[in-house]
């Protein structure tokens, strides 16, 4: 179900990207299709309301994350945190009380999940002004997209390279 | 000239310490209203916004271009701007308006019209309305814990302190930046013994305020400022694609957080542009929501100097909180810094806020005695706890807090200094003594602690970044040494970020780890008898002062 | 305030001990100090070049500073600010090297150019307001060395021991940073003039500018 959710998002962006000319990513808020499952009145908090649906990215359950299973070593840091299933679930919440804006965040979150820290760090910083050269910043662009699927933030990436150059923004050499 | 004896008197006077200066409205040192402000205009084609507030796309700098976008509503933004700001600012008043269809309009503004809209109403409406469309519906209050030379059994107990006083959100930071994670540390098991379910965070560098976050030894950030005019927020080292990112990339750590900006911030920084103060700040508060950040802090802040030095200033940082409210996202609003030397003034500045309540409506009172505040000291701090809970029982208002037992604030401080002696035994970090646990027990600020070997702390905490000691760790050794109730507490703030649900509007938890955000508790504020109304359990917390007298106290 | 009086003597007596037992350091400025007049003199000297000596200290003043305003916020005149720092620098045995940085108003991103020209990697920002930071060549604009954000509480001793801290880092050592006083009212009372003293240095920028070598004569 969910791994359906989110091909239908890829596909959407896609699509998209290819009648929009400069490439800027919208999911189509009115779009509901994908969201007729979550109500936010009945269906949040997810721990307390529907904890099935939670499963950390290591695969484990809400309730399988308890002082023994730590203390057994069973659950380590990894364990601890979201799953991009969890923030698509949590990005429609968000949309079911009309927080668009915010749900885009999400949705460029879950695909970051899978990026190692040091290198969230090192894009972050990347994209601070006078940081980068063009060139440097469509490679990033270009590695969000294929090493991680990451097509919302390859694209906020490319964008941020377009506005740079316009407004002086980058590296000198 | 022979002086009046009354001029004299008033000269001494502590409002007469305050600095004043008038308006210069060129270099944009006006706090609302400016002359130099655009006129509220939008052009949309095929989409895209190609004016907005008498700007052509092609002049746009990168703060237009972020707010065309992504931070207005275009479905609705022609039919907005064509209605008059002053029935706009009726609707928004008017109590028989619920919030969910104002909110369809706000968010439809270009950031020129959001301003006219609010520049129509005086103080009084402004408090009207921030009742109104304040996202929770339970208000709250968060606190700064920080001390002089960053000890952590102090911070430690003071947490503890703070919550048992009723602040659902901690932010600490450090006096030598290199302690953060041991501040952040101290932070958050202090806040657990006091109360399950305390919100901390660890206000430093924005990189390294991340760190700490994915570590998991803090719960949410907030210290991720934005700013007004292209030149300032190049100053500031960011874009709101950098920050846009950052957000993101919090949320995929499953963690909570909210930017930081404040009126004044531009003009203190030597580019306003001419513009006033508060329209400078809302398109703070737009570039916020276009990035799709949950909350905001605002309310000046640090900046607070500048509005509260103009005609009309703190009536312009009332109206930031409420264009905050206005564009659906929390608001913590303020009243953390130093604003005034009167006592006179630093209250009605913060009656704004606690009148109507906000999400927080401190974003830092400061639980220490300001001395020992590291944000440069708050508008109220430790030594205003009892004229606070007073002020609340006065009023029947709930400002968040209430008053305590000496005897439970002892054992609570007593019990966060050893817990968080520990966690330093479990994690190896440089021994707390026997005698620091004592003296954090009956502290009043850093002067009434020993001195610790900051040399060894600072080494400390440069290993426990390198060795990567995360949360996990520090359930455990708080689990090894003999406080398994604060260790499971440590674990649920874990497990938050897993199903994150908190990451949603205005999150705040009860003490069963059950979230409390403008999803679940939406402010259905509508007139008398409707919205948040103190129940019977919490009046009577309010109004039981210990000082107070009843007849039995005379036989 | 009685506190921070208390704690502004202290500082102020740490310093002069510190000073006593330099003594025997032969800084040009103690020698010259009692027969210093005042005016400022500074003299352009072309594009600032980056340095190759490890023994210098670049202080980078803002583009006001000395010209188009001449005292700090706490009333302190610039030549003796300058004066100060220079003197600390110079206590340690190591140079100073004076720029003006004229692209930027930022007291952060002053410190940084001036690290960056610096042969040693130190550098100073200095605003004609009297904020101050020691900065070092490979740090993000906005981390630092030593930070003094609170001008209305700097004095000239407190200049001279930030002088002497940032020539220490220059050797590679690890001072103790120079104890800063908080002050929290300073806010109410001069954060809105200092906004208006920044505003009148940053109409001075220009972005397109190079940083320029300045010649500082007493």
């Amino acid at each position: 179900m969910n791994n359906e959710m989110i091909e239908e998002i890829v596909k959407e962006v896609m699509m998209s990207m290819s009648e929009k000319t400069d490439e800027r990513v919208k999911i189509k808020s009115n779009d509901k299709k994908i969201n007729n499952d979550i109500d936010p009145k009945k269906d949040y908090p997810l721990a307390t309301k529907k904890p099935e649906l939670v499963r950390t990215p290591t695969d484990k359950k809400l309730e399988e994350i308890t002082l023994n299973g730590v203390l057994e070593g069973k659950i380590n840091a990894k364990d601890v945190r979201i799953a991009p299933e969890t923030l698509e679930i949590q990005a429609q919440v968000a949309e079911g009380v009309g927080r668009n804006a915010f749900a885009e965040n999400l949705r460029r979150a879950s695909e970051l999940i899978s990026i190692p820290d040091d290198r969230i760090l090192a894009i972050y910083n990347a994209l601070r002004p006078n940081r980068s050269t063009k060139s440097e910043l469509l490679e990033i662009a270009d590695e969000l997209k294929n090493d991680y699927n990451a097509v919302i933030n390859s694209n906020f990436v490319k964008e941020a390279a377009e506005v740079y150059e316009k407004r002086d923004m980058l590296r000198k050499e | 000239m022979k002086r009046s004896k009354r001029f004299e008197i008033l000269e001494q006077r502590e409002v007469n310490k305050d600095g004043f200066v008038k308006e210069w409205p060129e270099v944009g040192l006006m706090a609302m209203n400016g002359p130099n402000d655009p006129r509220p205009s939008i052009k949309i084609e095929n989409g895209n916004v190609v004016e907005l507030d008498g700007k052509n796309r092609n002049d746009f700098d990168m703060i237009d271009i972020f707010i065309a976008d992504y931070a207005i509503n275009l479905d609705k933004a022609l039919e907005v701007m064509q209605k008059d700001s002053t029935e706009l600012a009726k609707m928004i008043v008017n109590v028989d308006v619920p919030r969910e269809e104002i909110i369809k309009l706000t968010t439809a503004m270009t950031p020129a019209k959001i301003v006219d809209v609010v520049e129509k109403m005086n103080v009084v409406e402004m408090m009207m309305a921030l009742q109104k469309m304040r996202a929770r519906k339970t208000p709250s209050n968060q606190c700064h814990v920080t001390n002089l030379k960053d000890n952590p059994v102090q911070i430690a107990a003071d947490a503890a302190e703070a919550a048992l006083r009723g602040f659902d959100e901690m932010e600490t930071t450090v006096a030598v930046a290199r302690y953060a994670p041991l501040n952040a540390l101290a932070l958050l098991t202090g806040a657990q013994v006091g109360r399950a379910g305390i919100l901390t965070q660890c206000a430093v560098e924005e990189a390294t305020e991340l760190e700490l976050g994915m570590r998991g030894l803090t719960c949410y950030a907030e210290t991720v400022s934005v700013y007004g005019t292209e030149s300032v927020f190049v100053d500031g080292d960011d874009t709101p694609w950098s920050k846009g990112f950052l957000a993101s990339a919090y949320a995929s750590r499953g963690l909570k957080m909210r930017f930081t900006s404040g009126t004044g911030s531009e003009v203190l920084m030597g580019y306003a542009e001419g513009k006033s103060m508060l329209y400078l700040e809302a398109r703070c508060i737009y570039i916020t929501r276009g990035a799709g950040v949950q909350g905001l802090q605002n309310g000046s802040i640090s900046c607070i100097g500048v509005p509260g030095s103009v005609p009309s200033g703190i009536r312009a940082v009332l109206a930031e909180n409420l264009i905050t409210t206005m564009l659906d996202m929390e608001v913590a609003s303020g009243n953390d810094q130093t604003f005034s030397h009167s006592p006179m003034r630093r209250t009605a500045r913060t009656l704004m806020q606690m009148l109507p309540g906000t999400d927080f409506i401190f974003s830092g009172y400061s639980a220490v005695p300001n001395y020992d505040n590291m944000f440069a000291g708050s508008n109220f701090d430790a030594e205003d706890f009892d004229d606070y809970n007073i002020i609340q029982r006065d009023l029947k208002v709930d400002g968040g807090l209430k008053p305590v037992s000496e005897k439970e604030i002892v054992n609570i401080r007593n019990k966060a200094a050893k817990a968080i002696q520990a966690v330093f035994k479990g994690l190896g970090l440089p021994k707390i003594t026997d005698e620091e646990v004592e003296s954090a027990t009956y502290a009043h600020g850093s002067k009434d602690m020993p001195e610790r070997d900051m040399v060894e702390d600072i080494k400390a905490a440069g290993e426990m970044m390198k060795t990567g000691v995360t949360g996990i760790d520090v359930v455990k050794a708080l689990y090894e040494n003999g406080f398994e109730d604060i260790s499971e507490r440590v674990l649920n703030m874990l497990k938050q970020r897993v199903s994150g649900d908190y990451l949603h509007t205005s999150s705040i938890l009860d003490s069963e780890f059950n979230v409390i955000s403008a999803v679940n508790d939406c402010n259905d504020y509508m007139g008398p008898g409707t919205g948040y109304r103190l129940s019977e359990k919490r009046w009577s917390e309010i109004k039981d002062i210990p000082n107070a007298k009843s007849p039995e106290d005379f036989e | 305030m009685a506190v921070n009086e208390k704690i502004i003597e202290e500082i102020v007596n740490e310093v002069l001990k510190s000073l006593n037992s330099n003594v025997d350091n032969s800084s040009n400025f103690n020698q010259k100090k009692n027969d210093f007049t005042g005016s400022i003199n500074f003299e352009d000297m072309g594009e600032a070049k980056k340095g190759t000596r490890k023994d210098e200290v670049v202080i980078g003043v803002a583009p006001a500073f000395g010209i188009y305003q001449n005292k700090t916020i706490n009333n302190l005149s610039h030549d003796k600010v300058l004066r100060e720092l220079i003197a600390g620098i110079e206590e340690e045995g190591l140079i100073a090297r004076i720029v003006r940085v004229e692209r930027t108003s930022d007291v952060a991103f002053i410190g940084l150019d001036a690290a960056k020209l610096s042969g040693s990697g130190i550098g100073i920002g200095l605003q004609s307001k009297g904020t101050i930071v020691i900065h070092q060549k490979d740090l993000f604009p906005l981390s630092n060395l030593e930070l003094f954000p609170q001008a209305p509480v700097i004095t000239l001793d407190i200049y001279r021991a930030i002088g002497k801290n940032a020539a220490k880092y220059a050797k590679g050592e690890s001072p103790n940073p120079v104890f800063t006083i908080n002050d929290q009212m300073a806010r109410p009372k001069y954060q809105a003039l200092a906004a208006l003293l920044h505003i009148k240095e940053t109409e001075h920028v220009n972005k397109n500018s190079k940083t320029q070598e300045i010649k500082f004569q007493l």
